[in-house]
C-alpha cells in the first residue's frame, strides 16, 4: 500500500446504547477502489455514517489525508474531502435534479463558473441527467435516482466517495452501466469506498475488499484472492 | 358593479393575508412549530409603524425595510438561543413554548403601549384611485402589491437562492441535507428568523389599514392558521392561495351575512377544507 487516503483505526460507535462497531480497522489507499461487503445488520452502513460524521464515533481513530476526522461532524468531513452518497439514496424528492446536484455543491466556495463546469462533467457522465435535469428528482426511475445521488455526492468535488448500497433493488443492466461509470470516474482519480451486498459485483468492481460481519472486519485482502477463498464462496458467493 | 367593488376589496385583503400567513407557513413546514409569537409579531411590527411615523415621520412604507432586518435578528436569536433546545420534541411542547413566549410578547406591549386601539392615519392621505365606479383607496392598493412583492421575494429566496435551497433541503430530509454539509441548527434558526421578518414586515402594511392593539395579535395568528390549511403547509403558492381564498370569502360574507359574521365563515370554511381536503388546496407536495 502507498500512501493511505482514509486510514481507520480501532473505530467503535453505535446508537445510544447499542454498541454496532467493536474496534474497526480499515484503509483506502489514493486512487483506490475498495468494497465492504457483509451480510445485513454486519454494521457497514453505521460504519459509513461515523466515517462521514452523521454518528459520532466512541473511540478509535480516522485519518483521511492529513486531517483528523475521528470526531467531525458532516460538514468538516465534506470540506476535507468526504463524501456521502447514502443508503436508500436520500435525494430531495421535490427539488429539480439539478437543484439536487447543487445541493451537493452546497459548501463549495470555488464559485459558480467551477461548479457550472462540474454540474456539465455530471451531465457528461450521466446523460440521463441532463435529459431530466428539471423533474423532480421523486419522479426518477431507481436507477436514475442512483446516478443522481452518486452524482450529488460529486458536485461536492470530494476525493473519496463512500457510496452505500450501490446496487440494491437496480436491474442487472444498470448495475453494469453505474460500475462502468464508476471506473471513468475512478480513472479520473476519484478514489472510492463502496457498500455492496452483491458479493460478485463488489469483487469485480474493486481492487481490494474488506468483509464484515457483527461489527468486525473478519477478512480483507485483494479481490482476487477473496474470490477464491473457500470460505468467502460458500458463504456469499454460492455454487459459481 | 358591487360584486367587483367587493371581489376588489377581497383581492387587497387576500394579498395581506397571504403574506401574514407565508411566514407562519414556512416556519409550521421546515420547524414543524406552530409560531404562536406570529401574531403578536405583526402586532409589534405595526407600532414600530405608528410610532415611527407618529415619531418621527417616517412613511409606514419605509419603517418596513426598518422592521425586516430587525425582525430576522429577533427570530434568529430566539430560535438559536431557545426554541433550538427542544426542536426535536413533539408539536405541542415547541406550541406551549412560543405559547409562552407570546403571553410575555403580549402582556410587555400591553404595558408599554397600553390597551387603547391607535389607528395610522397618513397625512396628507394618499388618496383614493377611481377605476369607473370601483373605488380604490391607494393605499390599500400599495400595501396589498408590497404585501404580495414580500411574499413573491420570500418565494423567490426559497427556490433560487444557494439559502433557500438549503432550507428546503432541510425540510424534504434533513440527515440527507447534513450530508451535504448544511449546519442544520443554523438554517433553522434563518428560517424562524424568515418567518418573523415575514411577520414584522406585514405589521406596518397592516396598520395603515386596520387599528393597532396588543389583542390583535391572536386575530391575525387566526387567520394564518386557516391560511396555512386552506393552501396547503409550508408553501409560498399554498399561502397565496389561501390568503386570497380566505380574502375573498371574507369581504363577500361580510356583504351577505354581515361583518360580524366574516370570521365565522373564514372557520366555517376550514372546517370544511378539513373534511374534504384535508391537504389543502394545493397539497404537500410542491412547497418553496
Amino acid at each position: 500500500m502507498t500512501q493511505a487516503l482514509l486510514r481507520v483505526q480501532g473505530l467503535t460507535g453505535g446508537y445510544g446504547d447499542v454498541q454496532v462497531l467493536w474496534g474497526l480497522d480499515l484503509e483506502v489507499a489514493r486512487g483506490e477502489i475498495v468494497c465492504l461487503v457483509g451480510s445485513n445488520g454486519a454494521g457497514k452502513t453505521t460504519l459509513m455514517r461515523t466515517l462521514s460524521g452523521l454518528i459520532p464515533a466512541r473511540a478509535g481513530h480516522i485519518q483521511f489525508g492529513d486531517v483528523d476526522l475521528s470526531y467531525a461532524n458532516p460538514e468538516r468531513a465534506l470540506r476535507a474531502g468526504l463524501a456521502h452518497v447514502p443508503e436508500g439514496r436520500r435525494l430531495f424528492s421535490a427539488m429539480s435534479v439539478r437543484d439536487n446536484l447543487l445541493m451537493g455543491a452546497y459548501l463549495r466556495e470555488d464559485g459558480v463558473g467551477a461548479i457550472n463546469a462540474d454540474l456539465e462533467r455530471m451531465y457528461v457522465h450521466f446523460p440521463i441527467l441532463k435529459q431530466r435535469h428539471h423533474q423532480a428528482a421523486g419522479t426518477l426511475s431507481g436507477g436514475e435516482q442512483q446516478m443522481c445521488a452518486i452524482a450529488r455526492g460529486l458536485m461536492g468535488a470530494p476525493r473519496l466517495l463512500l457510496i452505500d448500497e450501490l446496487s440494491l433493488g437496480l436491474a442487472p443492466a444498470i448495475i453494469e452501466q453505474l460500475c462502468d461509470t464508476l471506473r471513468g470516474l475512478h480513472r479520473e482519480g476519484l478514489s472510492l469506498l463502496v457498500v455492496e451486498q452483491d458479493v460478485a459485483t463488489a469483487l469485480e468492481l474493486a481492487s481490494r475488499a474488506y468483509v464484515m460481519d457483527t461489527g468486525r472486519i473478519t477478512r480483507h485482502g485483494q479481490s482476487d484472492t477473496l474470490r477464491h477463498d473457500p470460505a468467502i464462496r460458500e458463504a456469499y458467493l454460492g455454487a459459481l | 358593479m358591487l360584486f367587483l367593488q367587493i371581489l376588489a376589496n377581497g383581492l387587497v385583503l387576500g394579498g395581506l393575508y397571504a403574506c401574514i400567513a407565508a411566514g407562519f407557513s414556512l416556519v409550521w413546514g421546515v420547524l414543524n412549530v406552530i409560531n404562536i409569537l406570529h401574531g403578536s409579531f405583526i402586532v409589534l411590527g405595526g407600532y414600530l409603524a405608528f410610532f415611527g411615523y407618529t415619531q418621527y415621520g417616517i412613511h409606514p412604507f419605509v419603517s418596513i425595510a426598518i422592521a425586516a432586518p430587525l425582525f430576522f435578528a429577533l427570530g434568529y436569536v430566539l430560535q438559536r438561543t431557545l426554541i433550538n433546545r427542544m426542536i426535536a420534541a413533539p408539536v405541542l411542547l415547541t406550541l406551549t413554548l412560543t405559547f409562552g413566549l407570546d403571553l410575555m410578547l403580549a402582556n410587555g406591549m400591553l404595558a408599554a403601549f397600553t390597551a387603547d386601539f391607535r389607528k395610522l392615519i397618513l397625512d396628507p392621505p394618499l388618496g383614493i384611485l377611481r377605476l369607473g365606479a370601483l373605488v380604490l383607496p391607494i393605499d390599500r392598493i400599495i400595501a396589498m402589491l408590497l404585501a404580495l412583492g414580500l411574499t413573491g421575494l420570500l418565494y423567490l429566496t426559497l427556490s433560487r437562492s444557494r439559502m433557500g435551497r438549503a432550507i428546503v433541503a432541510v425540510r424534504m430530509d434533513r440527515e440527507a441535507a447534513a450530508l451535504m454539509g448544511v449546519n442544520v441548527k443554523h438554517v433553522y434558526a434563518l428560517t424562524f428568523g424568515l418567518g418573523a421578518l415575514m411577520a414584522g414586515a406585514s405589521g406596518p402594511l397592516l396598520a395603515m389599514i386596520f387599528p393597532i392593539s396588543p389583542l390583535t395579535g391572536p386575530v391575525y395568528l387566526g387567520k394564518a392558521f386557516v391560511i396555512c390549511v386552506l393552501g396547503g403547509l409550508g408553501s409560498v403558492p399554498g399561502a397565496m392561495i389561501g390568503g386570497i381564498t380566505l380574502g375573498i370569502v371574507e369581504s363577500f360574507g361580510s356583504l351577505w351575512f354581515g361583518p360580524e359574521h366574516a370570521t365565522t365563515l373564514s372557520f366555517v370554511l376550514l372546517i370544511a377544507i378539513l373534511l374534504m381536503r384535508p391537504e389543502g388546496l394545493l397539497g404537500r407536495k410542491g412547497y418553496a
